[in-house]
């Protein structure tokens, strides 16, 4: 080998070297930045188990001296428990998910996969409502309610829930995607648009939907205007509206407190460590698309 | 191979949209209607008398308040929460799309905060933010500034608290759309650039920045219409105050509402609200060409 070709070997063989140190480096800076945007959550964390003296030893204590479980039991057990929030916030969401992925997958169809007179112009409307900001809702919401008597009550937030446009938008988009062929066989082996519907094209958009339905579900559980607008009695508080509570209650049970907000953000950090591939998705596609 | 739709096959098309159109109208389309309506009446719920038709006296009324003036200037410093969040979202999105293990786990980490419960993470912060004890100023202190703000307890840096909150919850969203943009970027354009003898510094800035421009001009908008919207983490933090020192639109519309039950003019600034709304999506209209260097 010519002298040459041996320097050019070595440079290559550092420069990989160098890069690999560099990886890992960066990842090092990475995760200590990571840790440092997750700070407020691990303070939470470790607050709830603490005693109430401890809450603002400086430096921050991470690890409690005892583990105090008192805090939690609290949320869970007795008279201030939050399970009941828990059992309208599933209810709301759940329902009002199911809805809306059902509502919206039918209306993508239509709009994605029929024909019909003024369907683009209609799709246009959708898009155009899309953009009205929820503060201009709000009043005339609170007075439809009101006349239709379900002002402070779950159809307040389950009704209007199931009804999204992002929806339609977002499973529209896929529906299109599904080659028209598939369903032009079908229809001549006599197939209505019912069958092919419900047989072909909702089996086939399952990611699409399962995107759609996990995005809903954490907006239904995080909504906290309407409920806060729409719910009156203490009996139907979400968990957002029993939090609230929970503060004008307990003033300066800090501890409590973060046992609370702990208790309140469990389920989407568990559905968010089982489905984070389809929300990150989602998300993307909502803002590139939307 | 084109295939012709008969009648009944058109019809069917009217009946899958038919459920998702009437829940539209009847919860996004007429309540908006009927909203503009009530812009020009002195609805009220307390006295729950008829609406009276009063022309355009709410809309001058909006132009003499000054809590709404005031409302509007909290809403404009609030704004700035979204370039700050954006400059901070870049470099991490730039690093995550380099040469780094465990990508997976660190996007999550960085996407966490977004998909919190805003009254839970607000419930953190006002603790982490307590003037005198809470672990912020304590770090402040030790780092050498003798007297940090007080910020969400006092009028003067309640806004930047709230703004802090909201720029932090939303960085796991630009990093997100921001790495789906650079992973579009050609490697092979970096590299051109390395082997011309650009710093990395310089790469990124003609190389990396221009081409994510539409991206970085995308978050500009959608982040300026989502804090314009943002009402959860403020009225959860602070309800506003102390004074009316976070009283940003959204919260002046609630409060107009549904504490003083004032409907017709609460409308009007609803209304309003949805002027900036338009007034930025036109601006991203005019200006996609011009600022976009592509």
């Amino acid at each position: 080998m010519d002298p040459h070709t041996v320097s050019r070997i070595k440079h290559l063989v550092r420069r990989r070297a160098s890069l690999a140190i560099g990886t890992w480096v960066t990842t090092v800076v990475m995760l200590a930045i990571g840790l440092l945007m997750l700070l407020p959550f691990f303070w939470m964390i470790s607050t709830s188990f603490k005693s109430p003296g401890e809450v603002f030893v400086f430096p921050i204590q991470w690890i409690p001296e005892t583990f105090r479980l008192d805090h939690h039991q609290a949320v869970w057990v007795g008279e201030q428990s939050f399970v009941h929030y828990y059992y309208n916030s599933v209810k709301i969401s759940v329902i009002s998910t199911a809805g809306a992925v059902f509502l919206s997958a039918l209306a993508a169809y239509g709009f994605a996969r029929t024909s019909f007179l003024g369907r683009d112009i209609m799709f246009f409307l959708y898009l155009s409502i899309m953009m009205i900001p929820p503060q201009i809702l709000f009043v005339p919401k609170f007075m439809m309610f009101n006349w239709l008597g379900i002002y402070n009550n779950h159809l307040a937030l389950i009704l209007p829930g199931m009804f999204t446009i992002f929806g339609v938008f977002l499973i529209r988009q896929f529906f299109m995607s599904i080659p028209h062929e598939i369903s032009e066989a079908a229809f001549i082996d006599g197939a209505g648009h019912v069958r092919i519907f419900w047989q072909i094209i909702v089996p086939l958009a399952k990611p699409a939907l399962a995107t759609f339905a996990i995005l809903d579900f954490s907006w239904n559980w995080n909504d906290y205007e309407n409920a806060l607008i729409f719910l009156i009695d203490k009996q139907l508080y979400t968990i957002p509206l029993g939090l609230q509570n929970y503060i004008l209650e307990h003033n300066i049970n800090y501890n409590g407190m973060m046992a609370a907000a702990s208790a309140g953000i469990l389920p989407i950090i568990i559905l968010f460590l089982f489905t984070q591939r389809y929300i990150i998705q989602g998300v993307a596609q909502s803002a590139v698309k939307g | 191979m084109k295939f012709r739709f008969n009648t009944r096959q058109k019809l069917v098309g009217y009946m899958f949209v038919a459920p998702n159109v009437l829940g539209v109208t009847l919860f996004f389309l007429l309540p908006a209607l009927y909203s503009f309506y009530l812009m020009f009446t002195d609805y009220s719920f307390l006295t729950k008398q008829s609406a009276n038709f009063i022309g355009l006296e709410n809309i001058s009324r909006l132009m003499e308040d000054e809590a709404f003036h005031r409302s509007l200037k909290y809403t404009f410093i609030f704004l700035f929460t979204v370039p700050a969040s954006i400059m901070v979202s870049f470099p991490i999105a730039f690093l995550l799309n380099a040469h780094v293990r465990m990508k997976k786990l660190l996007r999550s980490m960085y996407f966490l905060p977004y998909v919190m419960n805003g009254v839970a993470v607000a419930f953190v912060w006002m603790l982490l933010f307590e003037p005198n004890n809470g672990p912020i100023n304590e770090t402040l202190r030790m780092l050498g500034i003798a007297n940090p703000p007080s910020w969400l307890a006092s009028t003067t840096s309640s806004i930047y608290g709230v703004g802090i909150i909201h720029a932090w919850a939303m960085i796991g969203f630009n990093v997100i759309i921001y790495l789906a943009a650079l992973q579009e970027v050609p490697s092979e354009l970096m590299e051109a650039s390395h082997i011309d003898g650009a710093k990395w510094w310089q790469t990124i800035r003609h190389v990396t920045l221009p081409l994510v421009s539409p991206t970085t001009f995308l978050l500009l908008v959608t982040g300026f219409i989502g804090a314009i919207k943002s009402f959860g983490i403020i009225q959860a933090t602070t309800g506003g105050g102390p004074g009316d020192s976070t009283t940003v639109l959204s919260i002046f519309i609630y409060k107009t509402a549904f504490r003083y039950y004032d409907m017709g003019y609460a409308s009007a600034a609803s209304w309003a609200l949805f002027t900036i709304i338009l007034l930025i999506m036109v601006m991203n209209w005019l200006g996609q060409k011009r600022w976009v260097h592509y």
